[in-house]
């Protein structure tokens, strides 16, 4: 159990090791691209180009958010995201879920700079198989609504040079 | 009782302490092999034994009770009564044990343990042998056992057990199990009388005692073993070693190499057995090893090398492994090590060798070095490592070009002057394959080629891709990694193979390679790292438009965003008029934010294509595909540029006072409309009535009556955006009809379809627009054609299909500001031009004729050649007899010249004049010759087209001009003659003399001097050879010419190149009124012989063909009169024959008057 956080260091750090001649404009450009990408491919989804604003209850593993998001409350939410995506089975999702790795990784590499470590994300334990099994579309609506508003948020708060 | 009980206690307790004792007694299972001998119970009943069992045990029955008897109840034990069968005593022996371990049952049913010598069991009983070990997975033990005795004895109902037990717990010394804790385990007879039993052990209890014993039962008896104990880990068996190969170092040296196993956890050692066998050495060697090779001394040449190697526990006890397969390696007389090398491109690669030629190896120094007994390879890469190893070093190899099925380099290593045929193999392989990799639009795909068509060498490889993705981006070098994933890649059809990435890391750096496996090893293509964000193909740009601005009049092109990818983006258009094969022209937008682009175009109404395709602004990835291509669609823009032009038709037979005018004008192009006209407007403007307008629709006619003084006319142009703002006014006036400023005006054919007109005119008060030029065909009354001529110019090339037989008319027109001029007319071409059509219409008429009378002639004075030449040798004197041609020799002079020059050695030309015979009946000097030498040697040629006083030369101006030129013909007739050179040398000369006097015009002084200049050798040889003044005039009456012959020698000019020269002269020529000047052609004609004549007729103006290489080559030139015959004879130009004049006083020639050209005689004087 001890070894997570290790690994996860020391893989951050071999990606650090790896890219550090890539310049810090570079990856903020890099990261607003993607999240761009991100939410263009969303809304590129034929079932996500109409969505009611209706409040569809029962999916409470969802996380929120506030209007301000720091970098770690950034990665954490990413990660959150991305454990949702990828018990998903939709092949759309597939490209995303990648996309949002390099997310995620961009974001590591961003916060490092400025000196922010992040913590492991908790364990998604609410995600229970029976809600995907049972309302699948729906989880994915929602779930990608929701994705699409975070990175908006992200995409506007990454203008504004966030703090840890 | 108290005492009996302790006594009952200690019974048990010394009982407990018995079996533990005899338990302990286990026999210690050894890493080697081991004997166990049984023998049967006392009695000596003949029955029959399992195999393994001697025939003689009755025999040696007393023998063995007797040993039995020596040690008796040494020890005993208790469970080994299990079976009412009678049990056989069994010992072990082992080649360290002398004595052997014997089980026996003593009456009360419980086993005894004895030691009896061993030597008694080798005798008797029955005996096998015995080995036990661990295999190397350690998790099964085996015991093998094998009949010492292979007699013949039938295997009667043979069963092999082991029972063992393996403690639950690890001790250091473990207590003897319960009989009922033993595990039966049948043991299979694998091949013939030998049994092999199979426990399994647990990997964790490898350190663990095991217990064990075997029990063998045949017809009823049961042999039984001592129980036997070991740890397993300390019988562990290794496989044999794998992949034995031995080697040559570059030392020279044999190397035996092989591989461990990888399973075991400690240490092996190996011994290695080898032997060598070549023709003058025999060895054995068995070496123990620690490590995984062994260098075993200098290779020779045509030797033979077998080599087996096994393995041990190298820090405790084990048992040998079995050898493994023998390796033999066998060397020819010539080594080369390696015998083979797979390298890349550009690395540096050696070779060893030794050479072994009639059993004596060769020496290092004297080997030598080839490529495909081909190419020598240079000395200065040659190495000598021994005294029998030469080394060859390549640096920098390149890639081995297949030669059929040969995909190598052979090397070969030779001795001095001979090579063996064997040789090494030197395979190099390009493996630079360039990776090409393009995302797609949708960023969701990444796709990469690479192709090996340009690469031979790879021929017989097979490749696959391999790749490595890191988590962001690239390395700054990329490298192989440990850890990489095949990607599987297509085949093309254009060769390439194409890998798929889906879905994609977008911003993950995908180092890729091609795995090059050869039969010799693997290679890899230098790695390359690619991030697909930055190989991205957009989407063209969707919505493309194109137009044409209204009012503006600019070419609109607009498109959008492609959806991805999400950077800046610039963009490319391109644009041309609509058709098959448009010619673009590209705009660039930089400006990622424009979604559109305004551009100049020449045409407004025509179809424009427009395509647009874009690119990263970073300039990072691929430009897209163009767009689909959108097209303008033609409508009008603007209002129209201008008005038609128009003029008018004037019915000349109404009144004065009232004229029909019907005007006329030229549908506007759409350039001018902008882009179409729905209709035209007629605007009057008289002083009486006004202003007043008629809407013509699209007729381009109309008609109105003139009554006025003065009438202005407007016409314009309407389209849907509005009327023409610029229009030509066009004012019918009376009084300034009479308005003359035309002075003149004139016309020059340049061809059927190409009119020039020239014209001048008179200082004017009033205000010139602009000339209307009207023509048309004379006496007819087909329509007219007019053009609008702007006011400065002062001639106008008309295009047109003109008819040459017709004759026009043209007017022209200056339209004032006041109104209509008076035009000025003419009605034909002019008089040069209609001259020169008659002079080249005559040329096709003059021609033939002049080739059948040359013909005619040449044929007439060949036969009078002929002729005379028979009449008159008759009465020719002996030359020989004359003063001046002593030591002459006539029948072979060299040349006339020769003869003439030794006459004015030996005889001065004075007296030679004084002779008696007369040498020309007259000669004439005209004046007009002396203007000769005034004039300028200029070339006739250029003087043609360069002097601007042609009236003075050879251009006749006025008709009067041309028939004086013909009744003036009468001038110096020359006729030249030769013979031919294989002829004596006679030449016969007449020389006639014309009766008038010749008037001689500049341009024959000209031609003359030419001329003169380029036989400059032959007058200053006549100048030299003659002081008398007459033959200056004979060869100078060569050049008289009638003025009516311009004798200017120029190209064939036809009818419009002589116009084309012409009209370089126009600024000459058009500005000089009306000075008609006729053009003049020298007819010439050449004849392929040495001495070519020129026939100058009356028609001289015909054209004749002149090549240039003709020209100058010889005259002949005659006229309707001649009165002198001078012969010249002109040998010019390249032709490299020689000048001569010859002169025999003893000939003279009459004139001839000669009253046609065709109709030359010579006429000898003494006829």
């Amino acid at each position: 159990m001890r070894g997570g956080p290790l690994c996860q260091f020391l893989c951050l750090w071999l990606c650090l090791s790896c890219v550090e001649a890539v310049p810090m404009q570079k990856i903020q450009d890099d990261t607003k691209v993607l999240i761009k990408t991100i939410i263009t491919r969303i809304n590129g989804i034929s079932h996500m180009q109409s969505v009611s604003k209706y409040m569809v209850t029962g999916l409470d593993f969802l996380p929120g958010f506030q209007s301000v998001l720091g970098l770690s409350m950034m990665n954490e939410l990413l990660e959150t995201y991305q454990k949702i995506l990828i018990n998903l089975p939709s092949r759309n999702l597939m490209q995303i879920s990648n996309d949002m790795e390099n997310l995620q990784h961009l974001l590591q590499l961003l916060a490092s700079s400025k000196g922010c470590h992040f913590h492991q994300a908790e364990g998604l334990q609410s995600l229970k198989g029976s809600i995907l099994e049972a309302s699948l579309y729906s989880t994915e609506v929602v779930v990608l609504n929701g994705l699409k508003a975070f990175l908006q948020t992200m995409l506007r708060q990454l203008e504004f040079n966030p703090e840890c | 009782m108290t005492c009996q009980k302790f006594f009952v206690a200690l019974l048990h307790w010394a009982e407990f302490i018995y079996v533990i004792t005899a338990f302990n007694f286990s026999y210690p299972i050894t890493p080697w092999r081991f004997k166990l001998f049984c023998m049967p119970p006392n009695t000596t009943h003949d029955v029959v034994l399992p195999p393994g069992i001697s025939k003689n045990t009755s025999d040696l029955n007393g023998q063995y009770e007797a040993a039995v008897e020596a040690k008796f109840n040494s020890s005993g034990t208790y469970f080994s009564n299990f079976s009412s069968k009678p049990t056989v005593h069994c010992c072990f022996w082992s080649e360290e044990d002398k004595n052997c371990s014997v089980h026996a049952d003593n009456i009360e049913g419980k086993e005894v343990v004895s030691t009896v010598n061993s030597a008694v069991f080798q005798q008797i009983g029955a005996n096998w042998n015995i080995q036990c070990w661990m295999k190397e997975d350690l998790k099964l033990f085996i015991c093998y056992m094998e009949s010492l005795f292979k007699n013949s004895v039938k295997n009667y109902d043979l069963k092999v057990h082991l029972l063992y037990v393996m403690p639950e717990v690890l001790e250091e010394s473990p207590l003897v199990p319960q009989k009922g804790s033993f595990q039966l385990v049948q043991c299979n007879c694998s091949v013939h009388e030998c049994y092999e039993c199979r426990v399994p052990v647990p990997t964790a209890k490898l350190n663990y005692t095991l217990f064990m014993y075997l029990k063998i039962t045949s017809a009823g008896v049961i042999f039984q073993s001592p129980l036997m104990s070991v740890q397993p880990i300390n019988i562990v068996k290794p496989d044999p070693p794998l992949d034995l190969r031995m080697e040559i170092t570059d030392s020279g040296h044999l190397k035996i190499s092989w591989s461990s196993p990888t399973l075991l956890p400690f240490q092996l050692q190996y011994q290695v057995k080898y032997s060598e066998n070549s023709t003058t050495n025999m060895r054995e060697t068995d070496e123990i090893v620690s490590a995984t090779s062994l260098l075993v001394g200098s290779v020779l040449p045509g030797s033979s090398y077998e080599v087996q190697v096994r393995g041990k526990r190298l820090d405790g006890p084990g048992v040998w492994s079995d050898w493994s397969s023998p390796l033999i390696f066998t060397t020819q007389d010539v080594i080369y090590f390696p015998p083979k090398i797979l390298t890349t491109v550009g690395s540096n690669v050696s070779f060893h060798c030794i050479y072994k030629n009639e059993n004596k190896i060769v020496s290092s120094k004297k080997i030598v070095w080839w490529m495909n007994l081909a190419e020598k390879i240079p000395q200065s890469q040659y190495n000598v490592v021994g005294d029998h190893v030469s080394k060859v070093t390549f640096p920098n190899v390149n890639a081995t070009k297949p030669r059929g099925k040969f995909t190598y380099d052979a090397v070969y290593c030779c001795n001095e002057h001979e090579c063996h045929h064997r040789y090494a193999e030197l395979y190099v392989i390009d493996v630079n394959i360039n990776i090409s990799c393009e995302t797609d639009g949708y960023l969701t795909k990444m796709t990469c080629r690479w192709s090996t068509n340009t690469i031979q060498s790879l021929v017989g490889s097979t490749l696959q891709m391999r790749y490595h993705r890191s988590s962001l981006y690239c390395a700054d070098v990329p490298s192989i990694h440990p850890t990489s994933e095949p990607k599987d890649c297509n085949l093309q059809r254009d060769g390439f193979y194409e890998c798929v990435f889906q879905p994609i890391f977008l911003f993950s750096g995908y180092t890729m390679w091609i795995g090059i496996n050869h039969s010799l090893g693997s290679l890899a293509s230098p790695p390359m790292c690619v991030v697909p964000d930055s190989v991205v193909k957009p989407l063209p740009p969707p919505s493309v438009k194109a137009e044409i601005t209204v009012k503006i009049g600019l070419l609109k092109i607009s498109w959008e965003k492609p959806i991805f990818p999400e950077n800046n983006l610039q963009f490319q258009i391109r644009y041309g008029l609509s058709g098959k094969e448009v010619q673009w022209k590209i705009h660039e937008v930089y400006d990622a934010k424009s979604r559109s682009a305004s551009l100049p175009v020449p045409d407004l109404c025509t179809v424009y294509a427009a395509q647009v395709r874009c690119k990263r602004l970073d300039g990072q990835g691929y430009w897209s595909n163009w767009s689909s291509p959108a097209y303008t669609v033609v409508m009008d823009v603007k209002v129209p540029v201008r008005g038609p032009e128009f003029w008018r038709m004037i019915d000349e037979n109404t009144t004065k006072k009232e004229r029909n005018v019907t005007l006329l004008w030229k549908p506007l192009m759409k350039n001018d409309s902008l882009c179409s006209v729905r209709r035209y407007v007629v605007k009057h403007h008289t002083s009486r009535n006004g202003t007043w307008s008629e809407d013509v629709g699209n007729h381009t006619k109309f008609t109105f009556l003139w009554t006025e003084q003065a009438h202005t006319i407007t016409v314009l142009a309407v389209n849907s955006i509005g009327a023409s703002l610029a229009n030509f006014n066009l004012t019918f006036s009376w009084p300034m009809s009479k308005v003359n400023i035309v002075q003149s005006l004139s016309a020059y054919p340049l061809n059927s379809s190409c009119m020039i007109l020239s014209w001048t005119l008179s200082p004017s008060d009033y205000n010139l627009m602009y000339f209307i030029l009207e023509w048309k065909i004379l006496n007819e009354d087909n329509e007219i054609k007019w053009l609008r001529i702007p006011s400065s110019v002062k001639k106008y090339y008309i295009h047109d299909h003109f008819i040459p037989i017709e004759k026009y008319q043209f007017s022209l027109y200056p339209i004032f500001t006041e109104g209509v001029g008076k035009p000025k007319t003419i009605n034909s071409f002019t008089q040069d031009d209609i001259e020169k059509r008659q002079n080249d219409s005559g040329l096709y008429v003059l021609v033939p004729i002049i080739i059948s009378s040359s013909t005619l002639l040449l044929g007439t004075l060949l036969i009078s050649h002929q002729r005379m030449k028979k009449l008159f040798w008759e009465d020719v004197p002996n030359p020989k007899n004359c003063s001046w041609a002593q030591g002459l020799n006539f029948q072979k002079p060299e040349t006339f010249e020769h003869l003439f020059i030794k006459h004015t050695e030996s005889v001065t030309f004075g007296p030679l004049l004084l002779e008696p015979e007369t040498i020309s009946e007259d000669i004439s000097v005209d004046t007009s010759w002396k203007t000769k030498d005034e004039k300028a040697p200029t070339a006739m040629v250029s003087l043609l087209l360069t002097t601007p006083d042609l009236e003075k030369g050879s251009i006749c101006i006025t008709d009067q001009c041309n028939s004086a030129d013909f009744s003036e013909a009468e001038s110096t007739k020359i006729t030249c003659e030769d013979e031919s050179r294989r002829e004596p040398s006679v030449k016969y000369a007449t020389l006639l003399s014309s009766s008038k006097s010749i008037e001689i015009d500049e341009e024959q002084g000209l031609i003359n001097s030419s001329v003169s200049k380029c036989f400059s050798d032959r007058n200053s040889l006549s100048k030299d050879s003659f002081s008398n003044s007459s033959w200056e005039i004979e060869t100078q009456a060569f050049f008289m010419l009638s003025d009516q012959h311009p004798n200017i020698i120029s190209p064939h000019l036809t009818f419009s190149e002589g116009l084309d020269k012409l009209l370089k002269l126009e600024g000459n020529f058009l500005e000089e009124n009306n000075d008609e000047k006729s053009v003049y052609y020298l007819g010439v004609t050449s004849i392929k012989k040495r001495e070519s004549d020129v026939f100058l007729t009356d028609e001289s103006s015909v054209l004749c063909p002149f090549p240039a290489h003709c020209l100058f080559t010889g005259y002949r030139i005659l006229q309707d009169s001649c009165s002198h015959l001078v012969e010249n004879t002109f040998n010019l130009g390249t032709s490299g024959q020689k000048t001569f004049v010859s002169y025999l006083p003893q000939f003279q020639t009459c004139s001839t008057q000669t009253q046609k050209i065709m109709e030359n005689k010579m006429c000898d004087l003494t006829v």
